[in-house]
């Protein structure tokens, strides 16, 4: 009973999933109704001691610690919720339907699981189907974001794998709970470090690794896009709170360089989100931002063991926080794209400046909570090094108060003609209610941490960088006049332009060599079709050294040599 | 009846009667030969499942005759030999089926299923060997019957494939000859299993135990496509999609890496390949094919070219799981028998499949066409991704095993290794999949479907095969732990292996 209780979340899904792509129909019912197992083992804690079952895979064990189940509550809250909106659109198609189930399960099992290998594998379905939700729509900018994605992706999941190997065999186990103690002690501990950083970074969205993200989210459907930016990321946070030695060992150089990064990336993000011309992408960056606060979590984690329990606590208080705010947002902006009506659609703006205020950190909501649990964590690093952090953090607020102004007067004109629909609003509504209670009731029940004071110095510390951000948004209206009327406007995922243009280069390059050689031999059609393929390597040469290798002469040569071995060992011979 | 010594008898007899029924039965009696060909490919299986289950039970089986004076002929069925006959029997089932559909319309009936039936009771007759003799005999008559499978559609581009496959099988098996011959006179007659002789030759003898190991390894390598000696597997694509699944998949190129792995286990033994320092060149001959199989097959247009530098990249993860001493690695390159089995076989089902209905037989025209062809482009794809070794698929579970092997040896260069080849894997074929499911579709692909003869996107005979095949890659990850998987057996066998003190 107990194991029917724990596979459930997973499985449902995955059925679901199988019904909806082997009958053609969509099913749009089946879409938010499939992630309530998972809400209701969230809500109500593990169904049972961990289980373990040998036939899968290489064994699987299932489990469930306070981190994880604080994250299974924002995910199935928030995969549920994007079911329902997903009714009235891409969600009638039973491929988009079937995808998006399987993505589902893939997250939700990602939460569940209690061992190296099945965390891996519903990890890796997670992405290869969400591949799937990115590339829904198949315009040139979705197919783009699904290559940018995918190859990043297939990146990260192979230095995930060489650091799961690492360290599975260095625990011996592939049980979760041994892995960190296993890698504080491993000789490789750098290496695997360095592994498990990069390959789960690239979900997290952190500096340099984001690129994906702010072209994926605009070109994927609304729905897939909340669940992208609210809960899929959050898999890649975990993957870290996972695998990485916290609270097992100090490791003061990786804990600044991780500090360092986070605090660059929530910034950069907002400094590139601002000049971002559509509501999505800006969002999309402000998930960049704040992932790099939650970053910096994991880099004080990384300094000090006994920092690492308040600082994981933080780090799951924040990404609930977040991800229910974001969640929010996505669904909110899709909603002010299609209303029409006026009245109605300056609620939807009211409930979207609710859901900015929370994502800023305005005093009683979400926001300020998770930064109070931020905050104390923050406050174990070295005290002058706390003090700047702090104090860059709250400048962070100020930036995204900015970031989400600048997001609400990009969708403040009612769309042309259309109406939003029930599921649309009756799902977006579920979200807010969340997201202005779920911050009061979960943490302080799951993790175990202190709810803040009402004390002047926190509501304080929590206004003032909004109200900062606010007298900068209205100086920056009051003031147009005399700002430049062309704004620097950096393109949607930024450095991902620059790779772009050298693997262009590179395969212009490649073809420069190659052609004289493929003309001289009369082979252009036959290359000029390889080259299509080409993103990398290998030159003519190979060609050439391939033909030579496998050339008659060469085996009859080899075969006259053979052949007088034989006769020789047969003359010589007992 | 001794069902000791019969039953490896009625494995090689399950195809080989039916072989010599259909070779003399005229080209017209078509049910007789359906009947023939489905009937001893079921017989098959179900002697591999007994078997099975007597050998689980230690029950031994094994047949004997006197071949050459100091020589006997051995068939024995042990666990290894066991995991090869398995999935030589499994997959002739389903290939027969597939070839039954797709040469439905080609005349030569007899002599392509007679041949091919020929081929199979070879691929078990090596499998089943228990000594290097009888290896060869068998080895040798698997590259004659290839060969006109090879060239059955008698095109002048087809002849020229076969020309390169023979030639190189036979300078092969004349090295493979001199290796035996050698291995004779140094140590006299050694038997797979028989790893006392050779721990005494290599302790009496140890340049000449190395250089014995060299010769044995470079014969089967032709087969098992190491390079350099590949050359002729990207030409011999050029046989019907049936040919080119077997080939790939359980018969020749699976003959040479099975050959490998009998010579390093059953003949050399671990302690002794290692104590010899063989081991280390071979791991580091399968690295480079590894990842010069899957760079060549980045470039290729041609879809069955790029599949055959696949198979070159995806055999050495065998030659590199049993080359690297430590009891996960062993595992791993036991499994990946059957595992790039089953997924190479799958993609070259659809590969055919895409030839027979569409015509397509180049990437760079595969734009679209899952819209015409779902069920056989969802194979194709979760044998990609298998390919690639993502999660939950069978490919993985090799992966996983090999590199946790790769550390446990101390080898963590093995772990770039795998994971250049699984981004080069990803570069050729994901693009594949992006180009079918997304791309706009031309020319053929883009016609409406014609209300054609069958209710499905094509034969329901070419559909089955794929279709099964695509689920168990799917079936043998995600059921990887289950009793009596390939992955369960491989690791029973290893840890045989590695439990003797």
């Amino acid at each position: 009973m107990s194991t029917a209780l724990w596979v459930l979340p997973i499985v449902v899904p995955l059925a679901a999933a199988v019904v909806v792509l082997v009958t053609s129909r969509g099913r749009g019912w089946l879409l938010s109704l499939a992630a309530l197992p998972a809400l209701a083992v969230g809500v109500a804690g593990p169904p049972g001691p961990p289980v373990e079952l040998d036939w899968v895979l290489v064994g699987v064990r299932l489990a469930l610690d306070p981190v994880g189940r604080i994250l299974l509550i924002t995910t199935a809250l928030l995969w549920a919720a994007a079911g329902a909106y997903a009714r009235q659109g891409p969600g009638d198609g039973p491929r988009f339907a079937g995808l998006f189930l399987l993505t589902m399960a893939g997250n939700v099992g990602v939460l569940l699981a209690g061992d190296a290998v099945s965390f891996y594998a519903l990890f890796s379905i997670m992405t290869v189907a969400g591949y799937g939700l990115v590339v829904h729509d198949r315009t040139p900018s979705a197919l783009r974001a699904g290559r940018v994605y995918v190859a990043m992706a297939v990146v990260g999941e192979m230095a995930i794998f060489a650091g799961l190997a690492l360290s599975v065999h260095a625990a011996g186990t592939t049980e979760l709970g041994a892995i960190a103690p296993a890698v504080a002690a491993s000789p490789h501990r750098d290496v695997i470090v360095a592994l498990v950083l990069g390959g789960f970074g690239v979900k997290v969205g952190v500096v340099p690794l984001h690129v994906w993200l702010p072209l994926a989210h605009p070109a994927a459907p609304v729905p897939a896009s909340a669940v992208l930016s609210g809960a899929m990321i959050k898999a890649g946070l975990l993957g870290w709170l996972r695998f990485l030695p916290l609270g097992e060992a100090a490791m003061p150089a990786w804990s600044g360089a991780v500090v360092a990064l986070g605090l660059i990336t929530a910034f950069g993000g907002v400094a590139v989100g601002l000049t971002q011309p559509d509501a999505k992408a800006n969002l999309a960056y402000s998930s960049i931002s704040q992932m790099g606060i939650i970053t910096v979590l994991v880099g004080v984690a990384l300094g000090e063991p006994e920092a690492a329990p308040l600082a994981v606590a933080a780090a799951g208080f924040y990404a609930m926080h977040h991800g229910l705010a974001k969640g929010s947002l996505f669904l909110g902006v899709g909603i002010a794209k299609v209303e029409a009506d006026e009245r109605r659609h300056r609620l939807v703006l009211a409930g979207l400046a609710f859901g900015a205020l929370s994502l800023a950190g305005l005093p009683i909501t979400s926001g300020a909570l998770a930064k109070v649990a931020l905050k104390d964590a923050v406050g174990l690093l070295e005290p002058d090094v706390a003090d700047t952090v702090t104090l860059a953090l709250s400048l962070a607020a100020v930036g995204t108060t900015v970031l989400m102004a600048r997001m609400i007067l990009l969708v403040a004109c009612p769309a042309a003609e259309g109406k939003a629909g029930g599921a649309l609003i009756g799902s977006w509504v579920v979200v807010l209610v969340a997201v202005a209670t779920a911050a009061w009731v979960f943490p302080a029940a799951v993790l175990d941490v202190d709810l803040p004071t009402t004390s002047p110095s926190v509501i304080w510390n929590g206004l003032w960088p909004v109200l900062v951000g606010l007298v900068v948004v209205a100086a920056g209206r009051a003031g147009k006049r005399w700002l430049p009327s062309t704004f620097p406007s950096i393109p949607a995922g930024d450095a991902v332009i620059a790779f772009e243009v050298a693997a262009r280069r590179l395969r212009a390059g490649w073809a420069a060599i190659v052609s004289p050689w493929a003309a001289s031999t009369g082979r252009r059609g036959r290359h000029a079709q390889q080259l299509a393929y080409l993103s990398v390597l290998p030159g003519g040469g190979v060609d050439r050294f391939d033909r030579r290798i496998t050339r008659w002469r060469s085996a009859g040569a080899l075969f006259a040599v053979l052949a007088a071995a034989l006769v020789t060992l047969l003359l010589t011979g007992t | 009846v001794n069902w000791s010594a019969a039953m490896p008898l009625l494995m090689l007899g399950s195809s080989l009667v039916p072989a010599v029924l259909i070779l003399v039965l005229p080209e017209r009696m078509g049910v007789g030969r359906l009947v023939l060909n489905l009937g001893g490919a079921v017989v098959k299986v179900v002697l591999a499942f007994g078997l099975v289950i007597g050998v689980f039970a230690g029950q031994e089986y094994e047949w004997r005759a006197a071949f050459l004076p100091g020589v006997d002929l051995v068939l024995r069925v042990d666990a290894v030999p066991l995991l090869f006959a398995f999935l030589s029997a499994l997959l002739w089932l389903t290939t027969t089926v597939y070839a039954i559909g797709y040469l439905r319309h080609d005349r030569h009936h007899p002599r392509f299923f007679g041949f091919f039936s020929l081929c199979v009771t070879a691929t078990v007759g090596i499998a089943l060997a228990g000594n290097l003799m009888t290896f060869l005999l068998f080895y040798e008559l698997l590259t004659v019957t290839t060969y006109p499978l090879i060239v059955h559609r008698g095109h002048e581009r087809d002849r020229a494939g076969g020309r390169a496959y023979l030639l190189y099988t036979i300078t092969g098996g004349a090295v493979l000859l001199v290796g035996i011959a050698w291995l004779h006179s140094a140590a006299g007659p050694v038997e797979f299993g028989d790893t006392a002789a050779m721990a005494a030759l290599a302790e009496r003898d140890p340049a000449v135990a190395r250089g014995i190991f060299a010769v044995l390894v470079a014969g089967l390598g032709v087969k098992a496509a190491l390079v350099p000696l590949h050359g002729w597997l990207p030409r011999a694509m050029v046989a019907p999609a049936p040919v080119s699944a077997l080939l790939h998949a359980v018969a020749v190129v699976k003959a040479g890496v099975y050959g490998i792995v009998r010579v390093v286990h059953d003949l050399f033994s671990f302690p002794v390949a290692d104590q010899l320092d063989v081991l280390a060149p071979l791991s580091a001959v399968a690295a480079v094919t590894i990842v010069y199989g899957s760079a060549r097959a980045l470039v290729q247009d041609d879809l069955k070219r790029r599949l055959a530098y696949s198979t070159i990249s995806q055999l050495s993860y065998i030659v590199l799981g049993v080359a690297l001493v430590g009891m996960l690695s062993t595992t791993a390159g036991l499994v990946h028998l059957v595992h790039q089995g089953v997924m190479k076989v799958t993609l070259f089902y659809c590969a055919g499949n895409l030839y027979e209905a569409l015509g397509v037989s180049r990437v760079s025209q595969m734009s679209g066409v899952a819209r015409r062809m779902p069920l056989t482009m969802t194979a194709f794809t979760v044998a990609a991704i298998g390919m690639v070794g993502l999660p939950p698929t069978a490919g993985f579970v090799t992966k996983w095993y090999l590199g946790l092997g790769a550390v446990e040896a101390g080898q963590q260069w093995v772990l770039a290794v795998l994971v250049a080849s699984s981004l080069l894997n990803a570069a050729y074929f994901l693009p594949v999949v992006a180009r079918a499911w997304l791309g706009q579709p031309e020319g053929s692909a883009a016609a409406e479907p014609a209300p054609g003869p069958h209710r499905f996107e094509v034969d329901g005979w070419l559909l089955l095969p794929p279709v099964v095949t695509g689920a168990s890659v799917l079936l043998l990850g995600l059921l990887a732990g289950a009793p009596l998987s390939p992955l369960s057996w491989a690791a029973f066998i290893a840890e045989e292996l590695f439990a003797a003190p």
